[in-house]
């Protein structure tokens, strides 16, 4: 069965995260994930930008999809929760009427609220589901630790994510990979990356703590399901290792990635050479595609 | 109901020191009240703060186990896990006594300074609906919780918190007040609405349902408003917003790069500054010298920065002055 979506890759997986973008339409092909590029659309806002120019965005961009007829499909938490967080603004029919009004419907367009915003996780576990992944398995990742991290925006507030066991889907997908979920306290705070223009000490501390805690906890891998945390917890960890005197050295991958590891898809299609922090010594714990699950040493 | 509380009286939150007391009380007798029962029945040292018990002040925040609450607003029955209810300080303020809090540096202090009452604007009438969102915020208890869940507060002390920045709120977002424009720079000061990050925990945390996350969101969106980005001179900070507007106004998206050399400096300085990394990223195909495309709707979206810049001209002239 396909899965049919409207999709909104968000800047970040067509800038300095192409391999997000491109791992997940890969990964997106091999579950039926049908998507529709939607291109004339605008940043979300990515929570910078005030409510009162990203909501007429948003309105945009989901009225776009709905006149689709499809659901909104994003990789990026971020993406997701401030596009979400419009969306649910948007239910209320005098604040929609006016946002129609003043900003829509000079070019035809009119939202009318009926919109789902979806995150690729969110998709995979709810639409595919885990069974379908599971059955999917040739490179079991067995033997191998893996930190989730999901970003502010897929576990708060809860009226956006709607569903409070939306906020267990990370390691439940690593799991079910065959990999082991080394739980982290901070997998459902901020990574720093929103503090690093106006307090990189803070930035840093945080990011510092979370990979700190993979780290000593044994994971050989982190997991992140928002591109901006990996900008953060990939592009800024050398940064954050000379800032705290602590070498971390620990590969960041973008959930398409693992899940694409595990179905036994090539690291280097999947963009795994693309990081900043290195992930030769991960790609190499991998078991050859075909392994049973449990072989691992 | 038998309960055993387990009473921090010493040691560190990491290695703490418990004294157990058993109490048989009703199971729907708030956690407070419970704490109040054991001092008067069996050790009148205990030292614990609290005051209204009915949800009011704020002052009986504590950690039950394990999670922050404040302690009159849940009951025993409820509470308790295998009869046991553990007790212990809240995680961020200084212990005086047992789990007796000395709130002032951790947040009373804070609080205080965006309390500075309302400077009136010319005592017009004002409406209920323009003063609902203010009295959303002055139902704060500065309970304390917001800040306890806080992720910038985790890593660093001084930052003002939600619940200082919800009193900011209460003030600059009350329409009796002359001086909005400076609360909104003080606000703005380092430790201010900029370093809040904006994971939604004080949302989260929030007892009463106030939405401190919200509010500071609010917050920054009228300092933009009001064409402030920064209380500082955190010229990074303005800049990096201004890269931001430029970019998704001109092409419909962000342009990284632009976006990264203009925050740190312009062309020169911002490109000595990202150039070792850019470098790196190059290397690796992370980033790549492709050109951002304008979005085919990019004007579309140029239109709502342009109305939204007309409708706060008026707001951004009154900075200058």
């Amino acid at each position: 069965m396909s899965h049919r979506f409207a999709f909104y890759p968000g800047c970040v997986a067509k800038g300095f995260c192409p391999e997000l973008y491109e791992s997940f339409v890969r990964v997106a092909a091999e579950f039926d994930i049908e998507v529709e590029e939607l291109r004339d659309v605008g940043c979300s806002g990515a929570g910078l930008i005030p409510t009162e120019i990203a909501d007429p965005i948003n309105a945009r961009t989901l009225a776009k999809a709905e006149a689709m007829g499809l659901p909104l499909l994003t990789i990026c938490s971020t993406c997701q929760g401030v596009i979400g967080g419009s969306a649910l603004r948007l239910t209320d029919p005098a604040y929609r009427a006016r946002i129609n009004r003043e900003h829509l419907a000079e070019e035809g367009l009119e939202y009318q609220g009926t919109t789902d915003v979806k995150h690729f996780m969110w998709a995979l576990v709810e639409d595919v589901g885990l069974d379908v992944v599971r059955s999917r398995i040739t490179r079991p990742l067995d033997g191998l630790g893996f930190s989730p991290f999901y970003g502010c925006y897929l576990r708060r507030p809860i009226d956006v994510i709607q569903r409070p066991e939306r906020k267990l889907y990370l390691e439940q997908v690593t799991e079910a990979l065959g990999g082991t979920n080394v739980d982290i306290s901070g997998k459902g705070k901020c990574c720093g990356f929103p503090s690093l223009t106006a307090n990189e000490e803070n930035a840093f501390a945080m990011t510092a703590k979370h990979l700190g805690e993979a780290v000593d906890k044994g994971a050989n891998a982190m997991v992140v399901p928002c591109p901006l945390c990996h900008l953060e917890m990939d592009g800024e960890q050398s940064a954050v290792e000379k800032a705290t005197g602590r070498r971390f050295d620990l590969p960041i991958l973008h959930l398409p990635q693992v899940v694409g590891l595990a179905i036994g898809l090539d690291p280097k299609e999947l963009g795994l050479s693309r990081h900043m922090v290195s992930t030769k010594k991960f790609v190499a714990q991998l078991q050859p595609v075909g392994a049973l699950a449990g072989t691992a040493s | 109901m038998e309960i055993t509380f387990k009473f921090q009286r010493g040691g560190t939150r990491a290695n703490p020191e418990y004294v157990d007391y058993q109490i048989d009380v009703p199971p729907e007798m708030t956690v407070f009240d419970a704490l109040i029962a054991v001092r008067e029945t069996q050790d009148g040292t205990l030292a614990f703060r609290g005051n209204c018990s009915v949800g009011f002040c704020g002052d009986c925040t504590l950690s039950v186990n394990g999670a922050q609450k404040v302690t009159c607003l849940i009951n025993v029955g409820k509470t308790q896990k295998e009869g046991v209810i553990t007790v212990q300080p809240i995680r961020y303020a200084p212990v005086e006594k047992d789990v007796m809090h000395n709130m002032r540096k951790f947040l009373w202090d804070k609080v205080d300074t965006f309390a500075r009452g309302v400077v009136p604007n010319g005592g017009h009438p004002v409406t209920d609906e323009e003063l609902r969102p203010v009295r959303k915020a002055m139902r704060c208890t500065t309970c304390g919780l917001c800040d306890e869940g806080c992720t910038v507060i985790d890593v660093n002390l001084d930052f003002y918190g939600p619940a200082a920045l919800t009193k900011l709120y209460r003030f600059a977002f009350d329409p009796r007040d002359g001086i909005t424009a400076e609360r909104l720079r003080e606000g703005s000061e380092i430790h201010g609405i900029w370093d809040c990050v904006h994971c939604w925990e004080a949302t989260e945390h929030c007892p009463f349902g106030l939405e401190p996350t919200h509010l500071i969101m609010d917050t920054r969106d009228r300092a933009i408003a009001h064409g402030i980005k920064s209380g500082y001179g955190n010229k990074m900070l303005e800049r990096h917003y201004d890269a931001f507007e430029e970019s998704i106004s001109r092409k419909g998206w962000l342009d990284e790069r632009s976006v990264a050399l203009q925050t740190y400096g312009g062309l020169i300085k911002g490109g000595l500054h990202t150039l070792p990394l850019g470098i790196r990223a190059l290397r690796k195909g992370k980033a790549t010298l492709k050109p951002h495309y304008k979005r085919p709707g990019a004007d579309r979206i140029r239109k709502i920065f342009d109305r939204y810049n007309r409708a706060n001209a008026g707001l951004r002239k009154e900075k200058q002055r």
